[in-house]
């Protein structure tokens, strides 16, 4: 448990001096925004707001993506990674650690881009704020779940940054459908259907439990 | 760890029961083939879609050849976490590649029937079961890609088992996620609806032969593909003992 706290605390310090990982995902989440204006026809005002929960949800997994892959790049320096991997406890605790650190910067940056998107694209997301929030909440719990574990073992073969988006997204299209499924509905009425919260809260509870446990396997001396 | 798989998998040890199975499998799949090909060949055409409904005849078993193949690996592949015995992880390679093969086979035979029964353009339906298959396939993929990737054979066989893992979990998640949110949104399928109920008269045997067929020869290349691997690892352990004598 303190070995879990103890990362948190480094990731978040680390991230907080050196500002990589943020500013790498929030430059990229506003060109995946700017580059789906050029994708489409012209639309009307109200019109945009069907395609507001895909564009946002696909904006999130990218970036998402970004961040993920630099989870465990700092630990190759030094051989840091042997250190984890000797750390007293359970492996699961480094785990949690990371993913938690990494599930607060992609839930700013994920609020960051809602505003810039809603700001460019003239969709009031307003009313569904409190909705859209409960599900980055919940969907990112999943996200840094299999990511982290994903990270962890990609960082450790060639060609990691695309085996990466390989291995994760595939994993992430349920998470992802039910996002988009609750955003959708949080935009049309301002409350999340539960059709879309139940999935969300089963998933990344599963993908938490199992990813905490087969964490185990991932790191080795 | 080393020392144990050594005796393990000589050729002289562990894979006696190995190339036994082999046989009796070839033997059986040998057998079944002409049946089950002069049973598709005799079986009536279909009166709506014609002979593009023997298709159905394959399709179906190939599905459950690669849900099976992505079940033994995720079964081989915890048993190599839990027991860290390099056979098990063969074991595992062998379910996904040959799953693999399964799957795109499905995927391609898949398609073609659609076009013939739906008519041109009609490749393709966003359907629960075709996209959850598509989704798997991915996985699977990118299983065998990892493999490919990871450096060092102990890791590469750790790694791929807990994505192996992963993604058999992921199955009946994306099935029900697909089906809950997709569900109401897609025509009727045919397709599911010609395998359970309308199967017409003297069409059923010939169905039932396939499955049985394709399963033998599931497992035939299955244990085949597991054999080549026991064999190859146990080839460089040699070359490699040869080298340092």
């Amino acid at each position: 448990m303190n070995v879990a706290l103890a990362l948190f605390l480094k990731d978040l310090t680390t991230e907080l001096r050196s500002r990589d990982r943020i500013i790498a995902m929030f430059v990229f989440s506003f060109l995946v925004v700017v580059v789906f204006q050029f994708s489409w026809p012209e639309m009307e005002k109200g019109e945009m707001v069907r395609f507001a929960p895909g564009v946002l949800w696909v904006t999130y997994l990218f970036a998402a993506v970004i961040g993920l892959g630099r989870t465990f790049a700092l630990e190759l320096e030094n051989d840091a990674m042997t250190a984890l991997a000797l750390a007293p406890g359970t492996r699961g605790w480094i785990f949690l650690g990371k993913a938690a650190a990494t599930w607060i910067l992609i839930s700013v940056i994920q609020g960051v881009t809602a505003v810039v998107f809603a700001l460019f694209f003239r969709v009031d997301l307003l009313p569904a704020a409190s909705g859209l929030a409960l599900i980055v909440i919940i969907a990112n719990v999943g996200i840094c779940s299999v990511g982290t574990l994903l990270s962890a073992m990609s960082v450790r073969s060639r060609f990691r940054d695309v085996l990466l988006p390989v291995l994760l997204i595939p994993t992430l299209i349920p998470v992802l459908t039910a996002a988009v499924h609750g955003t959708t509905g949080a935009l049309a009425s301002g409350a999340v259907p539960f059709t879309a919260l139940q999935p969300l809260i089963v998933i990344s509870g599963i993908y938490l439990i199992l990813c905490f446990l087969l964490f185990d396997f991932v790191l080795d001396e | 760890m080393d020392a144990t798989i050594a005796t393990e998998t000589t050729p002289a040890g562990g894979t006696g029961g190995i190339e036994r199975t082999l046989k009796v499998l070839g033997w059986i799949m040998l057998a079944l083939i002409p049946v089950y090909g002069w049973m598709v060949a005799t079986a009536p055409i279909d009166s709506v879609q014609g002979v593009m409904q023997k298709i159905l005849y394959v399709h179906p078993p190939l599905a459950y050849g690669a849900y099976l193949g992505f079940v033994a690996t995720a079964v081989a592949g915890g048993l190599f976490l839990w027991r860290g015995e390099e056979h098990h992880d063969q074991l595992a390679i062998a379910g996904a590649e040959v799953g693999t093969v399964f799957c795109t086979l499905m995927l391609i035979t898949g398609p073609i029937w659609a076009r013939g029964a739906w008519g041109p353009g009609n490749w393709w339906v966003w359907d629960a079961r075709l996209t959850l298959t598509l989704l798997l396939w991915f996985v699977y993929l990118a299983y065998l890609l990892l493999r490919s990737f990871t450096e060092g054979d102990e890791r590469a066989a750790r790694f791929a088992s807990v994505y192996g893992i992963l993604g058999v979990v992921l199955i009946p998640l994306n099935y029900w996620i697909i089906d809950l949110v997709g569900g109401g949104m897609h025509p009727n399928n045919i397709e599911f609806e010609g395998e359970d109920k309308s199967l017409g008269d003297g069409m059923g045997l010939p169905f039932l032969l396939g499955n049985l067929t394709l399963f033998f020869a599931f497992a035939y290349l299955l244990v085949l593909r597991w054999r080549v691997g026991v064999l190859r690892a146990a080839g460089e352990r040699l070359a490699y003992d040869q080298e340092n004598l």
